[in-house]
């Protein structure tokens, strides 16, 4: 995937401007948002890949160079941790819903605060750093889940309780699904070893 | 077909870091021994510490011992993997001081806090101490055992990194295109074998471990969000039991990789070696139910999986363990030494420790025995005359002077009240479970004292020799680095 992206820059910018865009209009906006398990779990990991996708077109040089000024690869995991966590707060989410200025922020900082620092540090970051990336966020979205699943109250004022519980249900569910997926990636070892050396990075890769 | 035959490898000595394993955990290890005598002192009516002094020591023996035996699994891993993959340095001490760390906050939550709810920590129990601990108390506890979590996720993720990068793959490090396709006898190394399914089942299980933890301390301090008692259990026991578990298979490294230096007989990663360590993989995160039988409220499969789950889990590893050390051992002309006694009878204790388990992993037997002193009997014979032997014959190994070093009698005779020791001693405590004596009973009835006395002399005669065993390794510890043949040829290979 990241070779076709590599192929064609230009067709790919333009069909994730188009995607972006198509997110940002009031139809889209309105099905992904009337409920809390697409706005959590389907928009805003969307805008994540967005970012994700944006970074993997940048030049590879331009991406080192962005990756200096941005003070290194902890500093960029660290910003994105931070930014993701905050769109976990469910205030977070009614000011999206009430608010045009948070809905703004959130469309401009879950793909620039999240997803594109993300795969800067990622180039860089070791093994051990991106295994512990991967065992926090498995861990920390189950226990998130558990905590929509049993709220004693109802924690957005826009959502129902049980749209808020199965939401919980389902931030367990895709934590076990990608841990499990993660650890398939390493029992399989994603094609790197003593004859397949890792093409996506440093030498190191865990997914 | 493949074929095997034995390839000379030179002793190395260990690095730094496993003597600093090695030297923490015989420090920890005595203390928490002596903690054990002191509890089954209490039982016997010897001395008089008191209920609360009772828990809070059991708290630190429990939470201590798993904590030690798994750091010295650890050191033996570390110190014959790297031989195999290229380490961290830095990760294996950011471990050291992280366990370290975790091991101070859990002091002070039980020795300052008076925090003594076991190291099980069952929900709700943390949280609902009757003023008998602070809820800070229980958040140190509960946070030093997330901090030493947090070191051997590193580690593992280490180890992880190094197969990976060797081999391709963990499916290659457990040795699967071998196992499924012609075995070209280019099979890992059992030691690398081993440590791919410690560190498959330790990533799993101590990711379970930090979402519960978490959930806990959330619920601490804010005990509207209610956690499911039965969810609860569930996950510290799959968490507490794979950890647990692990250590043995970390441990079992010693045996694969000295017993052959002492024979001349390569130690076969064949198709059932691997079968064996492929099948213990996956069952051994299903067989924690066993120890949750009694809890009715679980799904009746559920259940069902953990009683024969444990039968099964029992014997795999264990038999290919015990059978190919028979057979490495048989006629070979082996010369019997303090590390070849401790690491050959640390197989007779794991078989026997685990028969116990088994029994009491059937359903209609644990609903009488389980909550007796039956399971610390198990659980001792395992740990001590298994796990345990092997970290002190993985010790005389690295500390023996030369090849052709005799032992001395001081040794042998702490041998023998070694072995004499552990198995007078846990089987006090199983037939303490035999009578119905509870466990994790501070008082007892005058009825299961004699056999509380009975325990409590054994557990001196055992501290003893491991005062001689710790000893013997302190004092050789400029040896335990060099790199020097170590392991004496077995008679018929000698010139």
């Amino acid at each position: 995937m990241i070779a076709t992206l590599s192929h064609h820059p230009g067709r790919s910018a333009l069909a994730l401007g188009v995607f972006y865009l198509l997110l940002a209009t009031p139809i889209a906006r309105d099905w992904l948002e009337a409920s809390m398990s697409r706005h959590m779990l389907v928009q805003m990991p969307l805008l994540v890949v967005i970012g994700i996708i944006a970074a993997r077109l940048v030049p590879g040089r331009t991406q080192d160079s962005l990756l200096i000024r941005f003070g290194g690869a902890w500093p960029c995991v660290i910003a994105a941790l931070f930014a993701s966590s905050y769109w976990m707060l469910p205030r977070a989410l009614d000011a999206a819903l009430t608010d045009p200025w948070a809905e703004v922020a959130k469309f401009l900082s879950l793909p620039f605060l999240v997803g594109f620092p993300l795969v800067l540090a990622w180039r860089r970051l070791t093994l051990i750093g991106r295994g512990f990336v991967w065992t926090n966020f498995f861990s920390m979205l189950a226990v998130l889940g558990w905590l929509y699943i049993v709220a004693p109250v109802r924690v957005c004022n826009s959502y129902l309780v049980n749209d808020q519980e199965n939401a919980g249900w389902y931030m367990v569910i895709a934590s076990v699904l990608l841990f499990f997926w993660w650890l398939g990636t390493l029992l399989v070892g994603g094609g790197v070893g003593p004859d397949k050396p890792d093409q996506s990075g440093p030498g190191r890769t865990f997914a | 077909m493949a074929t095997y035959t034995y390839t000379p490898v030179p002793d190395q000595g260990a690095k730094a870091g496993v003597l600093a394993y090695l030297v923490i955990s015989c420090v920890v290890l005595l203390l928490m021994m002596l903690f054990g005598l002191l509890m089954r002192m209490e039982q016997a009516q010897m001395i008089s510490i008191g209920a609360l002094w009772f828990y809070k020591i059991m708290t630190l023996h429990g939470a201590g011992m798993v904590g030690i035996v798994a750091l010295a699994g650890a050191a033996i891993m570390w110190h014959f993997l790297r031989q195999y993959v290229d380490l961290s340095t830095g990760i294996f001490m950011a471990n050291l001081i992280l366990f370290l760390t975790g091991v101070v906050m859990i002091l002070a939550s039980v020795l300052l806090g008076d925090f003594h709810a076991a190291w099980t920590f069952l929900f709700p129990l943390p949280g609902n101490s009757m003023g008998m601990w602070t809820p800070g108390a229980a958040a140190l506890f509960m946070g030093g055992l997330l901090v030493i979590g947090v070191g051997f996720v590193l580690l593992h993720l280490d180890i992880a990194r190094a197969i990976i990068s060797r081999y391709g793959g963990l499916g290659r490090g457990l040795g699967w295109p071998q196992l499924f396709g012609p075995d070209d006898g280019n099979a890992p190394p059992p030691a690398v074998v081993a440590s791919t399914m410690v560190t498959i089942v330790n990533l799993i299980g101590l990711v379970v471990g930090a979402s519960i933890l978490v959930m806990m301390l959330v619920n601490l301090y804010v005990p509207t969000f209610e956690i499911d008692a039965l969810l609860a259990k569930g996950m510290i026991y799959f968490f507490g039991h794979v950890f647990i578990n692990a250590v043995i298979y970390m441990a079992v490294i010693a045996v694969y990789e000295i017993l052959p230096r002492y024979t001349q007989r390569p130690w076969k990663s064949n198709k059932v070696f691997l079968a064996s360590w492929t099948a213990s993989t996956i069952m051994v995160m299903f067989i924690f139910p066993h120890h949750l039988l009694m809890d009715y409220a679980f799904p009746k499969w559920f259940l069902i999986m953990g009683h024969i789950i444990g039968y099964l889990n029992t014997f795999p590893i264990l038999i290919v363990t015990g059978y190919g050390a028979m057979m490495i051992v048989y006629r070979s002309g082996i010369r019997w030494d303090m590390c070849s006694r401790l690491l050959f009878v640390s197989l007779f204790g794991w078989a026997v420790g685990a028969m116990p388990a088994f029994i009491d992993g059937t359903i209609t037997v644990n609903y009488v025995m389980h909550n007796t002193l039956w399971v610390p009997g198990h659980f001792h014979t395992y740990l001590l005359l298994g796990m345990v032997a092997m970290v002190f014959g993985f010790m005389y190994y690295l500390g023996k002077p030369n090849e052709n070093a005799p032992d001395s009698a001081l040794d042998v005779a702490a041998f023998w009240g070694f072995v004499i020791g552990t198995m007078g001693f846990t089987m006090s405590f199983l037939y303490s479970g035999k009578i119905s004596a509870p466990r994790r009973y501070a008082e007892h009835l005058p009825e299961w004292v004699p056999y509380d006395k009975i325990a409590s002399y054994f557990a001196m005669l055992l501290i003893a020799s491991v005062l001689v065993f710790i000893f013997r390794f302190l004092t050789r510890l400029g040896l335990a680095s060099r790199d020097y043949q170590r392991a004496s040829l077995a008679r018929s290979m000698a010139t």
